[in-house]
């Protein structure tokens, strides 16, 4: 009975330390849109002309190098964010549209971003985040 | 007990197998009635012009022209999305404000970039009793020049395309633009 709760022990160890070879950290996709649109600032938004697949609930992965999928999920509303800061005394002014999604992956030497199974485009790493220009 | 057991059986497989489509909401059972008789329709400014004629496809398949429409009475045009967060927190609304619109100014929503069941579910949530195109190219929002959902459109009766709102309108700016722009 010993024997057997021992090797059940060492079973359960050995799993343990294989699940947690790979750390995974926290960090935040960044995708910024950069159509221009003529939106008011901070509202939710969507890509616009030919980028209209960014948009909430839109399926998304996150792929290492090597092309295997190390994150997923889906992508919340848009941000519109300013793109100057000269007050034009109107409410609707230039913005693209920032997506930031929580993410948790695998130390990889570099990343991309597939939205909606368009083709991928590459994560660049900026202070602490994972970043994609959309156009790139 | 056993003529029991087998009406049951017969009620329940009726229930159960009867094969009928459920009712596609935004399809054929929400166009417009007949025109109301001395609706006062407001006439469109001299030299406006026109709004881009299309044709399209309810949620159940219908065809739809939007012409049809505007020969008789004036028309608004809802953009928007299940996935819209905006068009959702207005969406009760202006759903409400079709409704009491409904016959005299015949409100079409125009739908990019979903899923049935998602659009669907949109449409039941939020009461919305009026026909909605499915614009599954974007055909009919690039022709408004309608870059993202929500926005909306004003079409006179007859055709003029009086005004567009990029971003939407909440339901009671809308009311009031209706007033303005297309009733007399």
């Amino acid at each position: 009975m010993a024997r057997s709760l021992a090797g059940f022990a060492a079973t359960v160890l050995l799993a343990v330390a294989a699940s947690g070879c790979e750390s995974s950290s926290q960090t935040t996709v960044r995708v910024l849109v950069r159509d221009i649109n003529i939106r008011e600032e901070g509202v939710d938004c969507a890509g616009t002309g030919a980028y209209t697949f960014f948009h909430n609930r839109a399926p998304f992965r996150v792929l290492d190098g090597e092309g295997a999928t190390v994150a997923d999920g889906r992508l919340p509303p848009g941000k519109a964010v300013r793109t100057f800061e000269e007050d034009l005394e109107v409410d609707r002014i230039p913005t693209y549209c920032e997506f930031a999604v929580p993410v948790s992956v695998p130390s990889r030497a570099g990343y991309q971003l597939v939205v909606d199974d368009q083709p991928a485009i590459p994560l660049t790493s900026d202070q602490g985040f994972l970043v994609a220009v959309v156009p790139s | 007990m056993r003529a029991v057991a087998a009406l049951l059986a017969v009620v329940l497989c009726l229930a159960a197998c009867d094969g009928a489509e459920p009712v596609r909401a935004g399809g054929a059972a929400t166009l417009p009635g007949p025109v109301p008789s001395g609706l006062a329709a407001r006439p469109a400014p001299p030299g406006t012009p026109g709004a881009p004629v299309f044709t399209g496809t309810l949620t159940d398949g219908t065809a739809l022209a939007a012409a049809d429409l505007w020969a008789g009475r004036p028309v608004v045009l809802l953009f928007f999305s299940s996935w819209c967060t905006t068009c959702a927190e207005r969406q009760d609304a202006l759903s409400e404000l079709a409704r009491a619109y409904r016959d005299r100014v015949v409100f079409v929503g125009v739908v990019t970039g979903d899923e049935p069941a998602d659009l669907d579910a949109y449409l039941r949530a939020h009461k919305a009793e009026f026909p909605v195109v499915v614009d599954a190219d974007g055909t009919v929002s690039r022709a408004y020049a309608v870059r993202e959902p929500g926005a909306v459109a004003v079409v006179a009766k007859g055709g003029a395309l009086l005004r567009g709102w990029p971003g939407g309108l909440d339901a009671s700016t809308l009311d009031t633009r209706i007033r303005e722009l297309l009733l007399a």
